[in-house]
């Protein structure tokens, strides 16, 4: 069979049509997202390739000129590019918000199969912890957290990820709850099979499905609480460009008129978290329409 | 009755854990902050000796499961220590910067509920139609702007190219705070002290930052009203009241939303604790003096008992509030107790 | 009802002209400022701003007159040398009291002195350094015996720790850290200006102080009031909430004040300077080679141009231009950004393009303004532009960033100064001689500069002491324990309608003679 790019895009183009049209809007909104994500992924992964300057380049050209045909975004006061600082602060929010959703996911859910599966004493405290941090404002525990480990990209890392645990937790314990009273299950128990078999074979497959809706979700909040530790300075060195700091850094000009230094970074800031959400949300009601309202 | 009580008691109790808990995570982060704050105290010039004596003084020394003994037991006595760095008592810094917290999460609240709520309401009104899906897009949008660049937008729009507000501090330079501050929550204490040109300068430089956190929450919940008020619209009394010919707009509005406002309400529990998260970075965005502040100024100092402090507060209020809101929810929902 | 109207009116513009009458009685400045209280109490405050106000609410037993940098009497009419320079014999001014009536005298003067030693607060070396006892001679005359004999010890002698404080009023053993705390709940000094109310963070208010006994200033009351940030601090400004702000601007804000012809400004040369510090005892920066090999990279002018707008000066010796003895050594001997000549002298200590020199640079993101991460940035690329080193930079914040210099744990790193007192030797000594280069985080060492700085120390001769400096200056680009990189300009901002405002480079901004055209 011949494969040509337009027959491809056709295909898809009329596949996305028929889910929207059995799924109506909600599939637009999460195409929608998804196509948000993809540029953004996109431009971080060709980053070296496509950035006009090198975004550490002190020299690309005038001090905090606006945005023109040479800088499509303006310099700043070291003469950086700001547009080429964009593409590559994009790797750092994305690695560090993913890696970070990824940790939260794995640790999450495992200990939330084991504690609902489990039950008992050690269940109800583990749940005890797990709302108490929960309930906690999870930005002030992430600066905690940022503010007592060394700065950079791991210590931010991993504390963006431990106030996702508890979400992934509740969710997970919830969910085995319900499913461990399943006929299936306690058939599996009667004939001997262990614990972990059950998680695995019968809960866990139950559970994904919810777990991706919130994983995106996820993600687009680490995305708002990563841009929100660098720019209360809590994190990174110079040499790693990010778009929480070129925003802290850039707001001292504002009032002499150079508004390009802030105003790419937080849209950009801006359009990813809305990205993510908009693919959760969309995920969200055609995966089950009545998640949201829980 | 018997219930209920059994309930208030019941959920009371639970909390006690749970502050513990949080009391005892907040110990053990703050400790492992790498940083000696005694060094910082006394300066870089002071001598090893001088160094060791001190931290005898404040008993750093001692094996952590003392110092973790001696935390708690300080908490119960409602005594949060003393600065490290400032020879201050943490509770009276507390006290000095608490006020503005609370003058500002409640205006948020405010513009949060003002604003969300109606929107919401409307949406699930006009179920599936532009102005649905406009709003929603809306609220979406506007909860992932992040906080302080919302903040920098209005500054630079209403602050400095309109000139209309003000765009940092609760006060204006010549305002003479001495004057009437007396339970720092100065909306209040304006009025009580009578001092007008005093209380519309306050008013004034609450819009932009109450604004900013009102407005970027608000998405919240216009969704969380829409979903519920989707739902009550559904059911059957809805659909009676409409038979019997009450206008649309009152029985959406009135019973509908009323309806749907209870769980909401359940909801404020944790959107206090997002609210006080959105209150750190407002603070520091509109340079306004309270614990978001303070806490920010003193993690840089490694001052540990006033970082404590400040987030043994934060959890305190947050545990307070979900209980307050718990019991509300228990006296008017029955559901919940049985 | 006609003879009602007229009452009233009549009534109405006596109350207008009463009512106006006061508001002429009254002038208060406001200023504003980034900078922030401390402790109230000489005994500790140990930073620029609160040692601002103490310069205005306080008198020690020498000054320096509004915008000049000659020691002149204080609350001391004269004074008289003895013991061979270790003795300093101080004449009071006589018929002076504290705002409670309890006199100023003597024994008010040693008091305060012993509480300084006994607390022994962050700036109680200024006093334990030098002073070895004091003694009540009579009523109006107290002694000083010092450790050993110091040049200096007049201009000692009008920094805060040695300012009298009320006996009555300040705890014998306690640092004050409120005036709240105080008897009788007010600080009053000898001084100017006495404080009226203090909210941490916030304002503080000083109003003339009815017992003071020399001139009244010129104004009734200086509010200051508390910015957390440049840019909120500048646009009050602007807008004429502020009569007058000082410390810190953004460097963007200050080419806009300085361009605006609303707001005049004030221009000081500061103090204050900035340096890189080598950690002497760490390979391979305990090779001076190797620590002349980096100072030669520094491109002072492209670090003022990017970080700070054009403002501050290239500063090319440890002891400040405008002070007695400066030379620009470093710029004879190293220049600006001279390539060629570090490789050359990190080649001679066997550094390459292939074995590039690799070390960790350190910088404190807050303490300094956060001009700092900028400076980082630039100083590496500067670094790296020889081709030869490969630096990665590291933060810690103040605490972290103090105890790292103390355990010697930052090879590189960036430092800045304010003089305690004016004289080459708080420049030099402080980093150089053992003692305070182990106090600094640098550790360096050297007989031969520890003997010159006891010489400079004990000589009153001003030409012997000019060329022991001139010549430590000169030894300063072969050993380069520091390396300087640049000086700070003050600016400081005020309304067209406001007279007055003198900066020194002692720092003491006065307020007294500060007053608003109408």
């Amino acid at each position: 069979m011949k494969y040509s790019p337009t027959a491809t895009l056709a295909r898809i183009i009329s596949r996305w049509t028929q889910m929207g049209k059995k799924y109506g809007i909600e599939w637009w909104i999460l195409v929608a997202g998804a196509l948000i994500i993809m540029g953004v992924i996109l431009m971080a992964i060709l980053a070296n390739l496509i950035a006009p300057y090198n975004p550490h380049d002190q020299n690309t050209g005038p001090q905090l000129a606006p945005p023109s045909q040479d800088h499509f975004m303006g310099t700043d006061n070291l003469q950086r590019d700001v547009f080429s600082r964009i593409m590559f602060g994009a790797r750092t929010i994305l690695g560090v918000a993913i890696l970070a959703a990824i940790i939260s996911s794995i640790v999450g859910i495992a200990i939330g199969l084991i504690s609902g599966y489990a039950g008992g004493g050690f269940d109800k405290i583990l749940s005890l912890v797990m709302d108490s941090i929960y309930s906690f404002p999870g930005l002030i525990l992430a600066i905690a957290f940022a503010a007592m480990l060394e700065p950079g990209i791991i210590s931010i890392t991993f504390a963006v990820a431990v106030i996702y645990i508890p979400t992934y937790f509740r969710l997970v314990r919830g969910q085995t709850l319900t499913i461990k009273e399943e006929l299936y299950v306690e058939a599996a128990r009667a004939v001997g099979a262990p614990g972990i078999t059950i998680l695995a074979k019968y809960i866990f497959p139950n559970v994904i499905a919810t777990t991706a809706v919130v994983f995106t979700m996820n993600v687009g909040d680490a995305i708002m609480i990563e841009a929100a530790l660098t720019y209360l300075g809590l994190g990174l060195p110079p040499s790693v460009v990010d778009w929480g700091m070129d925003l802290a850094m850039g707001k001292k000009f504002l009032p002499s008129g150079q508004w390009w230094l802030i105003t790419f970074p937080g849209a950009m800031i801006s359009l990813l978290a809305v990205g993510f959400t908009m693919l959760g949300e969309g995920l969200a009601e055609i995966l089950n329409p009545r998640l949201l309202e829980h | 009755m018997n219930n209920l009580l059994r309930y208030i008691i019941g959920r009371t109790l639970l909390t006690i854990p749970m502050i513990f808990i949080l009391l005892s995570i907040i110990f053990v982060v703050v400790r492992v902050m790498p940083g000696d704050p005694v060094s910082s105290m006394l300066g870089g010039h002071a001598p090893e000796k001088v160094i060791e004596q001190k931290k005898e003084e404040l008993g750093l020394n001692k094996p952590m499961i003392l110092q973790y003994g001696n935390y708690l037991l300080q908490i119960c006595r409602l005594d949060l220590g003393n600065s490290m760095i400032f020879k201050q008592r943490v509770i009276d810094a507390i006290r000095e910067k608490l006020p503005a917290t609370i003058e500002l999460t409640f205006f948020g609240m405010l513009i949060t509920l003002l604003v969300g709520v109606p929107l919401g309401a409307f949406a699930a009104d006009k179920r599936r139609s532009a102005q649905d899906y406009s709003i929603r897009l809306f609220g979406i949008v506007i909860y992932c702007i992040p906080v302080y660049w919302l903040g920098l937008m209005l500054q630079m729009i209403f602050g400095i190219w309109l000139d209309l507000f003000p765009i940092a501090g609760r006060t204006g330079a010549r305002v003479f705070v001495a004057g009437f501050d007396w339970s720092g929550l100065y909306v209040l204490d304006t009025i009580v002290a009578k001092d007008f040109t005093a209380f519309k300068d306050v008013i004034i430089h609450l819009v932009l930052p109450s604004v900013t956190l009102g407005l970027v929450l608000s998405g919240i919940f216009i969704r969380l009203t829409r979903a519920n008020m989707l739902d009550v619209l559904k059911s059957d009394y809805i659909l009676a009241a409409e038979a019997r010919g009450i206008r649309h707009r009152r029985v959406v509005y009135k019973h509908a939303l009323l309806n749907a406002f209870v769980p909401i309400l359940t909801m404020m529990g944790l959107q206090v604790a997002i609210l006080m998260a959105g209150a750190v970075l407002t603070e520091t965005t509109f340079s306004w003096p309270g614990m978001g502040r303070l806490l920010l100024e003193r993690i840089y100092l490694r001052d540990y008992p006033t970082i404590q402090g400040v987030i043994v507060v934060f959890a305190l209020i947050v545990a307070l509030v979900s209980l307050v809101v718990d019991i509300i929810y228990a006296l008017v929902d029955p559901r919940v107790r049985y | 009802m006609k003879a009602m109207k007229i009452i009233l009116i009549c009534l109405a513009t006596a109350g207008l002209i009463f009512f106006a009458g006061n508001s002429f009685a009254k002038v208060t400045l406001v200023y504003g400022t980034t900078e922030k209280v401390t402790d109230m109490d000489p005994a500790n405050a140990y930073d620029f701003h609160t040692w601002e106000i103490f310069y205005n609410i306080y008198q020690g037993l020498m000054g320096y007159p509004p915008g000049k940098t000659n020691l002149v009497p204080g609350l001391a009419e004269s004074y008289k040398v003895v013991d061979d320079g270790k003795g300093y014999i101080f004449k009071l001014k006589e018929g002076i009291k504290f705002s409670d009536g309890t006199p100023f005298d003597a024994n008010a003067v040693k008091w305060s002195i012993d509480r300084i030693i006994r607390i022994a607060g962050d700036p109680s070396w200024l006093v334990t350094d030098f002073v070895d006892s004091v003694e009540v001679l009579d009523k109006y005359s107290v002694k000083f015996n010092l450790k050993n004999p110091v040049a200096y010890f007049p201009s000692l002698v009008a920094t805060v720790p040695y300012y009298p404080v009320n006996p009555n009023i300040y705890p014998a053993d306690k640092i004050v850290q409120d005036p709240a705390a105080l008897k009788g709940g007010k600080l009053v000094g000898l001084g100017p200006y006495r404080v009226a109310f203090f909210k941490r963070d916030q304002e503080i208010a000083l109003e003339a102080n009815p017992y003071f006994y020399g001139e009244k200033p010129k104004n009734d009351m200086v509010i200051i009031r508390y910015f957390a940030d440049a840019t909120t601090m500048r646009l009050a400004l602007e807008k004429g909430e502020l009569d007058f702000a000082f410390k810190s601007f953004n460097p963007s804000d200050i080419n806009d004040l300085q361009k605006s012809d609303k707001i005049q400004t004030i221009v000081g040369q500061g103090p204050y300077i900035r340096y890189l510090c080598f950690q002497c005892k760490t390979p391979p920066f305990d090779n001076k080679i190797v620590r002349q090999g980096i100072a030669a990279a520094i491109n002072r002018p492209d670090i003022i141009k990017k970080v700070f707008l054009g403002q501050n000066a290239p500063l090319y010796s440890m002891v400040p231009m405008g002070m007695w003895t400066h030379t620009d050594n470093f710029k004879e001997v190293f220049g600006d950004g001279n390539i060629e000549k570090s490789k050359k002298l990190l080649a001679q200590a066997g550094f390459n393009e292939d074995n590039k020199l690799k070390f960790e640079f350190w910088y404190t993101p807050s303490h300094y303004g956060d001009t700092e991460v900028d400076m980082a940035a630039v100083l590496k690329a500067q670094f790296e532009a020889t081709g030869v080193m490969e630096v990665s930079v590291k933060s810690a914040e103040w605490a972290t960033y103090k105890d790292n210099w103390r355990n010697q744990l930052m090879p590189v790193y960036l430092l800045g100064w304010y003089p305690d007192y004016i004289d080459p030797d708080n420049y030099t000594a402080a980093f150089a001689g053992t003692a305070g280069s182990k106090g600094n985080g640098i550790y360096f060492s050297d007989p031969e500069w520890d003997a010159m700085f006891v010489e400079e120390q004990k000589d009153p001769n001003e030409d012997n002491r000019e060329a022991i400096f001139k010549k430590i200056q000169q030894m300063w680009t072969d050993e380069v324990p520091t390396a300087p990189i640049f000086q700070g300009t003050l600016y400081m901002f005020a309304q067209k309608s406001i007279n007055g405002i003198m900066i020194s480079p002692t720092l003491q901004f006065i307020y007294a003679p500060i007053e608003k055209a109408e």
